[in-house]
Parts: structure tokens; C-alpha cells; sequence
């Protein structure tokens, strides 16, 4: 990089100094950033416009997935994709077992709603410090899917993150098919927008419940996953994700799917831009400043009104 | 009504007179600082309940609201050489300013989940607010030989005067829930669309319990910082937000003394658990999910059931005696 470069990025305070090229290199990082952010707020938009709970342990579900995948790749020795598949699996069945054990006793219970919350904060934390436990403080990483980058102009990108794009991308279609056009997606939707309507249909809530809880906690921790290959990981690092899923969410709309996507976006750039033009320690009143303004201009959200 | 002095009375004054002679009874200064940190967290957790319990205001950020009091009052007395007195007050104001506008207003358009995320990440940016401004705060690194409350104060001394901020607070809050007010705002919890049809009017009732709560917490704040003498962000992290919330779970959510029965479990339980090192953290969350999950009325519960067994014995054997 030529000195002058350098010189300008470290003087990011000042928006007079900055290049167009910084200005792309933060869109380009934004857009991967928000495409990511996407993939971990599909999980807590799904079980909040199913069941109507506000996952509070949801960044504990995506490091445990991601760490999960981390286990079969480094001790197990497994390759990638049989990793990630069988994290991917075992997540499924613990969002099975939590929702069984936990979650449908407590929805039972008049005041269901706090009773939830403070229940899956609780867990959440106990999850944390048993990783903590288990693998101690130390950051880890997952190697990255490929090596080397492509260089287009002045811009470059790793291959690695063109292929989490792509990921991600492949996964939202994905979901968006499954909630679309299979039977227990469109049971989801059906009892997402109106739970005795589809009861009287003869959809079994109990059941479709438990299965929108595994879905959204695999596909959790499938994005702690993809998180984890980009960013490095402790099991402290879910408390960051989850806050900027919940802002992702509300910004997008509580519960609905598209929104969430839409919002992902947005936000990582607009987490770029801030980094850049106000420098990273600014990030979260940044976060907390377009969260105020979205709740107090349009709380329903940008896709506002619709369910999943 | 001839039963003016039942057995929790008894208890609750038995306890009180306890606390007031424990410094001359044993007298132990390491105990009296876990009894001090006590009182912080039961002016804290009660306060959470009245929030949370009381008006259903589903509030994640009371942890904030006492960093503002504290901070507040901190940078007062240390970098301006007011009264830590005066600069408590202060603190409780500053922080009552800050939550009404910045939650409590924002709040009355919201409802449930809505209310818990802004205030989550509202205590949640405080931190980076605080390492941002470094010069007046401290940053990362914390405030430190803040001024005790007057020249040469010792433990006994604050134990005292804290024990003393302790029971007013707690019979400002228990004067807030009999007041009119209280039973409004327990109204329009209980059935907001009733409750307004009556004439409650939705957003003062709400502010004026934000304001309250966090008047409170800011005040148990400046006494917090001018006793420990330091703040830092740390103070902001998962354990006290944790720790409050598994006291106010511990004793019964929307019970008056419930927040204080479980400061005294979670407060004293903490520090034996300091052995389990890690582990301590994981033990505060399984006791949350365990308690929600088997006992939801807490601590509360069972002295209600206590006075049930009481009340029966009672009748037993009072009932051959008059017939």
C-alpha cells in the first residue's frame, strides 16, 4: 500500500481526508459483515415470529454451534463439511431437547413471557461459563473455507469471504424454500400469522413449536459457524452477536424473516461507515443511537407488519 | 384484626436488630462489607422489582441506571471537590434525567420485548461511552480514590450510614407501591385497556415510576462509589446484571421484600461460591433456571406458605380451646 494511503486511513476523524477507495473497502467489508449478520438473525427472527419468545441465549446457541464445528474439525479430526454437518444435527437435537424440557412447561405458565426470557438468560450464561470451563479463555479460530484472494481494481477480497457470501446466500434461499413451499414451513407461517386459525385447521402447534425451536437453534448455530471463520471466538464473543441480532431484528421488523435480511444488511454497512468515519470504538452508540430512532419512528420495523 | 404482631414482623425485626448490633455483637469488618455491598444490591434489586414487578415494565438496563448515579457522583466529588453528599443527590438526579429521556420516553411508545432490548443495549453502549470519554471518566481503567463520604471514614461508619440509606429507600419504594400511584401503575400492568378507560394516565404513571427507579438506583450508586472509593466499567459487565436478576428471581418477582430476601441469599451465597472460581457464574445461571423453572414465586412463595402451616396450627389449636 503507498504511504499516502496509510496516511489517510489513520486520519479516518477526518472525512475531508478519505479516498473513494476507503469509502468502497468499507462498503465491500460492510456488505460481508451484514451478509453474515443476515445468516444469525434468521434463527432468533424464526423462533420469535413462531413461538413468540425473544431467544436471550441466542449468542450462546451460535458459539456453542461454532465451537461444535470446532471440536469435530481440530479433535475428531472430521473434514469441513462433515463437521459443520454434524454440528449442525447436534444443534437440532438440543433445540429439540431445550424446547421439550424447558420452554413448553414454562409456556404453559401465565406469565410465560418474562418467565421465558429470564429462563433462556440464565441458560445462556450457564452454557457460557461451561464452555469457558470446558475450553477455556482462549480465542479460537476456524480455518477459513479457501485460501488466497481476488483482486478487482483497488479492491480485494479474500476468497473465503466471497464464499461465505455465497453461503449465506445459498441459505437464505434455502430457508426462504423451506418456510415457503414445505409442509411444516407453511404449518410455521400458518401458525406465526394466526395460531387459532391454524389450529383449527388441524395443524399440531406443540409440534411445529418444537420443530421452528430446532430449526432456528441449528440454523443458529450454523451462523456461529460462519461467524467463527470470519471472526475469531470465545465463548464470551455471543454476547456481541446476539445484541446486534436483536437491534438487526427489530430494525427489520420482530418476526419476520425478509426484514431481518433487509436490516442485516444495512446495518453492516452502517457499521463500516462508522468504523471509518468515527473509528471503531464508536460502534456500539452508533448501534444504540439507530436502534432509539428506528423504535421511535417505525417500531414495527422496515418490513413492518408481516410474520416470517 | 388482634394479631398485630405475627411472625413476620417478628422476623423482620428480629433481622433489622440484628444488623443494627452486628458490628458490636462480632463486629467482623469483612463481614460488614459483604453486609454493606447487601444493602447496595437490595436498594438495587428492590428497586428492579418496582420497576419490573410492579409497573411490568420489562427493564434489562438498572444496572446502568446505578453506573450513571455512581459515575455521576463520582466525577463530582473527585474532579469538582463537592460534597459527596450533595453530589449523591446529584447522582440520583442525573441518572433519573438520563433514564427518562433516554428509556423512559422512548418507553411509553413500546410495550414487553420492545422496552427489555432498548434498555439492554442502552446499559449495554455505556461502556464504550465511558472508554470514549477517557479524560473525565477514566475509561477502561475506572475511577479510582474517589472520596469517601466524609474525611476519615471507616467501615463502621459506612455501615452505618448505608444501612440507614437502606431503610429509607426501602420505605420509599414501599410507600410508592401503597401510594395512589402505585396501585395505578399496578393497574395498568395488570390490565392497561381497564385501567385507562379509568382515567390512569398511561404515560404519566409510567415515567414517574421510571423516574423513581431510577432516582433510587442512582442514589444506591453515589453510595456505592464513595464506599468502594472506585468505579470502572466492569461494573457494567454480565455478573451484577446477573446477579440482581437472579436476587429479584431468588425472592419473587412483584413481592415487596422479595428483592431483599434474595440480596441476602445471592449476596452471601456469592461470596461463599467465591471458591468455584468459573464455575460461580455457571451456578448463578443454573440457580436462575432452576428457580423459574420449579419455584417461579421465589422465596416469597414459601413464606407464604410458612404462614399458611402457621395460620393452621394456629386454628388447631386454638379451636378445642373455644369449643
Amino acid at each position: 500500500m503507498p504511504p499516502s494511503a496509510s496516511s489517510s486511513r489513520r486520519a479516518g476523524i477526518l472525512p475531508g481526508r478519505l479516498t473513494i477507495r476507503d469509502l468502497i473497502n468499507a462498503l465491500v467489508s460492510g456488505f460481508i459483515s451484514g451478509a453474515l449478520y443476515a445468516s444469525m438473525a434468521l434463527g432468533l427472527t424464526i423462533i420469535y415470529g413462531v413461538i413468540h419468545v425473544f431467544n436471550f441465549g441466542h449468542g450462546i446457541v451460535a458459539v456453542l454451534g461454532a465451537y461444535g464445528a470446532w471440536l469435530f474439525l481440530t479433535s475428531l479430526g472430521l473434514g469441513m463439511i462433515p463437521s459443520i454437518l454434524i454440528s449442525c444435527v447436534a444443534m437440532f437435537f438440543f433445540g429439540l431437547l431445550i424446547y421439550k424440557a424447558t420452554i413448553h412447561p414454562l409456556l404453559q405458565k401465565p406469565n410465560w413471557e418474562f418467565s421465558t426470557i429470564i429462563f433462556l438468560l440464565g441458560f445462556g450464561i450457564f452454557l457460557e461459563n461451561m464452555l469457558l470451563q470446558a475450553f477455556g479463555p482462549r480465542v479460537k479460530s476456524i480455518p477459513p473455507f479457501f485460501e488466497g484472494a481476488i483482486e478487482i481494481a483497488f479492491v480485494r477480497i479474500n476468497w473465503h469471504e466471497v464464499s461465505l457470501v455465497l453461503i449465506v446466500i445459498a441459505f437464505v434461499v434455502a430457508l426462504h424454500f423451506f418456510l415457503k413451499k414445505t409442509w411444516i414451513g407453511q404449518a410455521m407461517r400458518a401458525v406465526a400469522q394466526e395460531m387459532d386459525g391454524a389450529r383449527v385447521v388441524g395443524i399440531n402447534i406443540n409440534r411445529t413449536f418444537s420443530l421452528a425451536f430446532a430449526v432456528a437453534i441449528a440454523a443458529t448455530g450454523f451462523s456461529g459457524i460462519l461467524l467463527g471463520t470470519k471472526y475469531y471466538m470465545t465463548p464470551h464473543i455471543g454476547w456481541d452477536w446476539m445484541v446486534k441480532g436483536f437491534v438487526i431484528v427489530v430494525f427489520g421488523g420482530l418476526g419476520s424473516a425478509t426484514g431481518a435480511v433487509y436490516g442485516a444488511f444495512i446495518l453492516g454497512i452502517a457499521e463500516a461507515m462508522a468504523t471509518l468515519y468515527l473509528g471503531a470504538l464508536w460502534v456500539w452508540p452508533v448501534w444504540f443511537f439507530i436502534f432509539v430512532i428506528i423504535l421511535l419512528l417505525r417500531p414495527q420495523g422496515i418490513a413492518g407488519g408481516r410474520t416470517l | 384484626m388482634r394479631k398485630h404482631l405475627t411472625w413476620k414482623k417478628i422476623a423482620v425485626l428480629a433481622s433489622l436488630i440484628f444488623i443494627a448490633l452486628y458490628p458490636f455483637l462480632h463486629g467482623n469488618s469483612y463481614v460488614m462489607h459483604i453486609f454493606v455491598l447487601f444493602f447496595i444490591w437490595a436498594i438495587v434489586a428492590s428497586n428492579w422489582n418496582l420497576l419490573m414487578g410492579y409497573a411490568g415494565i420489562f427493564s434489562l438496563g438498572n444496572i446502568g441506571f446505578l453506573a450513571i448515579g455512581g459515575y455521576t457522583s463520582g466525577i463530582l466529588a473527585k474532579s469538582f471537590g463537592i460534597s459527596p453528599w450533595i453530589c449523591i443527590l446529584l447522582g440520583g438526579l442525573g441518572s433519573m434525567v438520563a433514564v427518562t429521556l433516554f428509556l423512559g420516553f422512548p418507553a411509553l411508545r413500546l410495550s414487553g420485548i420492545y422496552i427489555a432490548l432498548l434498555s439492554l443495549i442502552f446499559a449495554d453502549s455505556l461502556p464504550s461511552i465511558l472508554t470514549q470519554t477517557r479524560k473525565i471518566t477514566g475509561g477502561s481503567m475506572g475511577l479510582h480514590d474517589i472520596p469517601p463520604l466524609f474525611p476519615g471514614m471507616e467501615r463502621i461508619h459506612a455501615y452505618y450510614i448505608i444501612f440507614a440509606a437502606f431503610l429509607v429507600i426501602l420505605f420509599v419504594i414501599y410507600r410508592i407501591i401503597h401510594s395512589s400511584s402505585g396501585l395505578a401503575f399496578m393497574a395498568l400492568r395488570d390490565s392497561q385497556d381497564f385501567a385507562t378507560s379509568l382515567g390512569v394516565s398511561e404515560y404519566k404513571e409510567k415515567l414517574k415510576v421510571f423516574a423513581w427507579s431510577a432516582f433510587l438506583t442512582g442514589i444506591a450508586g453515589g453510595f456505592y462509589v464513595h464506599y468502594l472509593g472506585d468505579i470502572s466499567p466492569t461494573t457494567l459487565a454480565i455478573e451484577p446484571f446477573l446477579l440482581a436478576i437472579a436476587m429479584m428471581e431468588m425472592g419473587g418477582i412483584g413481592r415487596f421484600p422479595g428483592a431483599v430476601l434474595g440480596a441476602v441469599i445471592i449476596v452471601f451465597g456469592n461470596e461463599f461460591l467465591r471458591l468455584a472460581g468459573i464455575l460461580r457464574l455457571a451456578l448463578l445461571g443454573a440457580v436462575i433456571c432452576l428457580i423459574i423453572l420449579f419455584f417461579p414465586g421465589g422465596l416469597m412463595q414459601l413464606v407464604d406458605w410458612l404462614d399458611l402451616k402457621i395460620a393452621r396450627i394456629r386454628q388447631r389449636r386454638s379451636a378445642p380451646a373455644t369449643s
